[in-house]
């Protein structure tokens, strides 16, 4: 039994946390367990939710980007600046506006991911360069303006509910992650992407076209994030420079905290789904209990690490003496010599 | 395999070691919890208090509120703390809870503490904006739920929602007092003189840069003092250090740093001091008499100004009070006490579109060598 | 056994090289631009400013190689320069040395339970310090209970650190700071290659498995890694305060990806067993060249700084990955004839740099080839 489950170990784990922190937060508040909070505490970081979905495969794959949140305001602010002044001259309707902000997002992350793939520079020193550039192009549409007026479908696109008590983007990211977990762990890209992360140069001999997944990868990470800054755009009402600056941070956290393996080839998309419940879940807690934001993160951060060790304590101590064969259970008397 | 064997006391090392690390992430966990745990004591405590002096003439009504400032780890917002919570101990309320985004960088931190704010229900948030108009729907969802908003420091964008704006000054005497300072430093044939902000989207200091430049303009006495640049260095301290550097190396004849941000001022004399430029470049602006006392007795930043934050969070705890519990109407005319500050009247405000509601406390105070020490 | 004749151009080497090449070719592109840029001046501008993040791209290089990462540091920095701070405060009389010993014993602590947590609790680097990037963050908050310390408390030996001069010629000045960074990196570049400890750094970044059967003590290299990266901070941290002077609990915060970035820029693979020191400085010096070089250029306003900014981070590290696969092709038809008498140990894999291919401690390889 504990043999099927060992690969499922951190997400048992974190659905553990989960269930734990819950609890927890139910008997701190009483305003926790109504639907709009829970609706409010997923609608709040939707947009990093739904970039996280990209991210993991990303990271899967042996990549990274860090220039999600700049290539966010970038796409915003070039869906504003286009809908508000025009392309050349000439009034641009505002769906078209959005389009034309994606296809650039899109040569964007062709941009990074040819960059990658032709010259062997490595993603995370690429995207840190897109990090700061992209928000600088942004800066040059928007300087210190606001802009604003957007059509009223826009905000009501990401404010009012579409199914149930559930908006657009919390729908649109629950379909998403359904549809990531069946390509990621039942297609035959989802294995080329592990395999790849795994060790780049058996994919290659095995048959991978190993570059065409990394640039195809890499262009859709910065689609979606272009997507999910068009979404922040209409949450928010108005574009700015500023608008989700250092979400790469607490994206990439969501991933990794999920079990996903910085060096690639290894963790599920469940256990990024749960990690980002928990996630969200504690901090809102922490936030309706009063506890101020950099204090949450500790909270968090110190729950995960000494969820592990004691994970790790417990394995080594009452389960297994040896590090090595975990198929043999041996009993607890002889773990402590 | 080629294990190595560990012998029996290495094991133990490795127990014991592992033993001190989950001890010490215990401590560190237990101090982080810990502390939540005394904020709820110190509140349940002091509610307590408030049935105590519930005598006291308009104070001691239930009433919980949120003092939400720029970001985390800047002096001025402190200081507004501990005005606020004097405030409401002579009111005899529960204390405002201090919450803030980790950074400035982030203004999204303010909108997620809004929205928790009209879920939780608290009756007042007291907000200095870092988020321009992005915070908007949030503010117009905690206006819905009921929620009184009293900006201060740095004002909303919209009338919408925002029952009062605590203006420290006015806005346009702020840009006066500038330039007053940029020409009493630099005398009649005036100069050269850079700007080194907060960032491009701080509603506040765009409001005084703008309104620095405009007296600039309209006023012939300050015509010899020419504005050469504007930069921003996003309130951290690096990023101000280097900008103030850049622009003395970029403008060879310059003669004054503006800093309407007490990070940045403070970089600026720093950077001065440390590269020995102060006999040619002096600094100016908006600065804590703390931060900025050696600057001013080096000669380095002979004057500056601000007022004082913690009168500004005592004032502000007031107002939010006094409209939160519908004791003074949020309008043009009525008018409020502020325990210690003496009283107030609301009034529009001229400085931005009419329908919105300001008081001004004031004063400035201009600090030079003869008072910043013990200011 | 040896290395082989290619070790005076092993990829480290020629990683620096071809760095050097480009932070030239900045600073003739920039030449014509900027008024007075090849002066002294400009020399102690990039020199002073550059000192924290090498410090700190340094000790992410330490952890980097044993295929580990320290997202902690900035947050390290900001412990140490605070409490640091408070105790010269209190104690003005107190000499420089045990002043910088503090810092850097703060940081060493905090490096220290990170490397614990790693090494013997087994749990992913990237977790606990993801982990201690907020934990001991929000113990500053806490402690500092919203009191900045400012620079009139410091005694001036403190304050007067950035402006302490070792030498110098006209206006161009060896500050004491830029020093101590190129002491730190001659230090440990030397030692990590002439200990057997630095050699075996690398072999459990290299290739933890192979590592572990040949017996190298693969915890205590991982913890001494981490005590290295968190010294090294307290000692940023140190220079962050004299810098400074005015500190807050925001001190040092997003440190730790400027460090990433130049430690990566500067040849450190993630993947572990790769980077060096030298490299790393350097990585550091060329995005602080490009950043300072670009607020002095008229031209460039404010808003267009950042765009212009990212490209040319990308062009750098273009023209470094093309100059390096350069150097690596003239390398490789030089070192083909020794590399066919000397047989490599079986394990090195292509990508394996140099130290990795020899983990066992050889005395005589280092006098070879000069």
């Amino acid at each position: 039994m504990r043999d099927r489950l060992r690969p499922w170990s951190w997400e048992i784990l974190l659905a553990l946390i989960l269930v734990v922190s819950i609890v927890y937060n139910a008997s701190r508040s009483d305003v926790y367990l109504t639907g709009d909070n829970f609706v409010n505490l997923f609608q709040l970081s939707i947009e990093k939710v739904i970039v996280a979905l990209i991210m993991t495969f990303v990271i899967i794959n042996g990549e990274i980007d860090l220039s999600v949140g700049s290539v966010m305001a970038f796409s915003a602010a070039v869906m504003a600046t286009v809908s508000e002044s025009g392309l050349w001259g000439v009034d641009v309707p505002f769906g078209v506006a959005i389009v034309i902000a994606l296809l650039v997002s899109l040569v964007v992350g062709l941009i990074h991911g040819l960059v990658v793939v032709k010259t062997g520079i490595p993603s995370l020193v690429v995207t840190l360069a897109g990090l700061i550039g992209w928000r600088g192009a942004a800066r040059v549409l928007v300087e210190d303006r606001s802009v604003g007026d957007f059509p009223q479908w826009f905000g009501e696109l990401a404010r009012d509910d579409l199914v149930g008590p559930l908006p657009f983007t919390l729908v649109l990211a629950i379909v998403g992650f359904a549809v990531g977990g069946v390509v990621l762990h039942r297609t035959a890209f989802g294995r080329s992407v592990f395999v790849i992360g795994n060790n780049a140069a058996v994919a290659r001999y095995s048959g991978i076209d190993v570059a065409r997944i990394k640039l195809r990868l890499l262009a859709t990470s910065a689609f979606v994030a272009g997507f999910a800054g068009i979404l922040f755009a209409a949450r928010l009402g108005s574009v700015r420079g500023n608008i989700a600056e250092t979400f790469e941070l607490d994206i990439i956290t969501m991933v990794l905290l999920g079990g996903i393996s910085i060096f690639g080839g290894s963790g599920s998309l469940l256990g990024v789904a749960l990690s980002i419940v928990i996630v969200l879940n504690l901090r809102n807690g922490l936030t309706l209990a009063n506890v101020e934001g950099q204090v949450q993160t500790g909270v968090i951060g110190a729950l995960l690490i000494l969820s592990v060790l004691t994970r790790n304590v417990a394995e080594r101590y009452l389960l297994r003496p040896r590090a090595a064969s975990p198929l043999e259970p041996v009993p607890a008397a002889r773990a402590s010599p | 395999m080629t294990h190595v064997i560990p012998t029996k006391e290495r094991q133990m090392n490795i127990r014991q070691l592992r033993l001190v690390a989950a001890a010490a992430v215990i401590a560190l966990v237990a101090a982080a919890c810990g502390d939540d745990g005394d904020d709820a004591g110190t509140e349940a405590g002091e509610t307590d208090e408030t049935d105590e002096t519930a005598s006291a003439a308009e104070g001691g009504e239930d009433f919980s509120s949120i003092l939400l400032p720029k970001c985390t780890g800047i002096a001025v917002f402190d200081q507004a703390n501990e005005g606020a919570q004097e405030a409401a101990e002579e009111l005899g309320i529960d204390a405002p809870d201090f919450q803030a985004p980790a950074t400035c960088e982030d203004p999204t931190g303010q909108i997620d503490i809004m929205t928790a704010a009209a879920t939780q229900g608290v009756d007042a948030v007291m907000i200095s904006n870092n988020a321009a108009e992005q915070i908007q729907p949030a503010v117009d969802a905690a206006a819905d739920a009921g929620v009184t908003v009293v900006s201060w420091d740095s004002h909303l964008e919209s009338a919408e929602g925002e029952n009062l704006y605590v203006s420290q000054v006015d806005l346009d005497e702020t840009g006066v007092v500038m330039a007053d300072m940029a020409l009493d430093i630099l005398g009649e044939e005036g100069g050269q003189v850079a700007i080194l902000s907060a960032s491009p989207d701080a509603s506040n200091q765009n409001a005084w840069i703008e309104a620095f430049n405009t007296a600039l303009a309209e006023d012939p006495q300050y015509e010899n003092i020419e504005v050469v640049d504007t930069v921003y260095g996003n309130d951290e301290d690096t990023e101000s250090y280097n900008q103030a550097l850049g622009l003395v190396d970029s403008y060879p004849d310059l003669d004054l740093i503006m800093a309407p941000t007490t990070v940045g001022i403070a970089a600026a004399g720093k950077a001065m001091t440390d590269e020995g430029l102060c006999d040619q470049i002096k600094v100016s602006g908006l600065g804590l008499p703390d931060e900025m006392a050696q600057y001013t007795n080096s000669g380095c930043a002979p004057q500056f100004a601000l007022w004082s934050f913690v009168d500004l969070g005592y004032v502000t705890m007031h107002a939010a009070y006094a409209i939160g519990t519908g004791q003074v109407e949020a309008a043009a005319g009525e008018t409020f006490d502020a325990g210690r500050m003496g009283s107030y009247t609301i009034e529009e405000d001229p400085t931005r579109d009419s329908g919105r509601l300001r008081i001004v406390m004031g004063p400035f105070t201009v600090y030079d060598e003869s008072n910043v020490d013990e200011g | 056994m040896s290395a082989g004749s290619g070790r005076l151009l092993r990829p480290e080497r020629l990683k620096e090289l071809s760095l050097l090449a480009v932070i030239g070719v900045t600073i003739l592109v920039f030449t014509p631009l900027v008024d007075g840029y090849l002066s002294g001046r400009f020399f102690n501008r990039v020199s002073t400013s550059v000192t924290i993040i090498a410090v700190l791209a340094v000790a992410q290089t330490l952890v980097i190689i044993t295929r580990n990462i320290d997202l902690s540091l900035g947050s390290i920095v900001g412990v140490t320069a605070y409490v640091t701070g408070q105790f010269v405060a209190a104690h003005p009389d107190v000499t420089p040395v045990a002043g910088v010993g503090l810092a850097i014993l703060i940081g060493a602590g905090l490096g220290c339970i990170n490397g614990v947590l790693v090494a013997y609790g087994r749990v992913p680097a990237i977790v606990v310090t993801l982990g201690t990037l907020a934990i001991y963050r929000s113990w500053l908050i806490e402690y500092a209970n919203a009191r900045t310390i400012t620079t009139d408390e410091l005694p001036s030996w403190v304050a007067d650190l950035p402006r302490t001069t070792v030498a110098s010629w006209g206006d161009l000045d060896l500050r004491l700071v830029f020093v101590v960074a190129l002491i730190v990196v001659v230090v440990l570049q030397a030692t990590t290659a002439k200990l057997r400890w630095g050699r075996w750094l690398y072999a459990i970044g290299s290739n933890p498995d192979a590592a572990r059967q040949m017996g190298l003590p693969h915890r205590r290299l991982v913890l001494s890694a981490f005590v290295g990266s968190g010294a090294l901070a307290g000692l940023a941290g140190f220079l962050f305060l004299a810098r400074f002077g005015t500190i807050n609990v925001t001190a040092g915060q997003g440190f730790e990806l400027d460090s990433v970035a130049a430690a990566v820029v500067g040849g450190a693979s993630i993947l572990g067993g790769t980077g060096s020191f030298v490299g790393a400085l350097l990585g550091a010096v060329l995005i602080d060249l490009l950043d300072q070089s670009l607020v002095r250029v008229e031209a460039v306003t404010e808003f267009y700084r950042n765009a212009i900014l990212g490209a040319l981070i990308l062009l750098a590290v273009i023209g470094d990955a093309g100059l390096s696969a350069w150097f690596r092709r003239r390398r490789a038809s030089e070192a083909r004839p020794a590399v066919g008498t000397v047989p490599s140990p079986a394990e090195a894999t292509p990508a394996a740099p140099g130290p990795a291919a020899s983990p066992i401690p050889d005395h005589d390889e280092e006098a070879s080839h000069a």
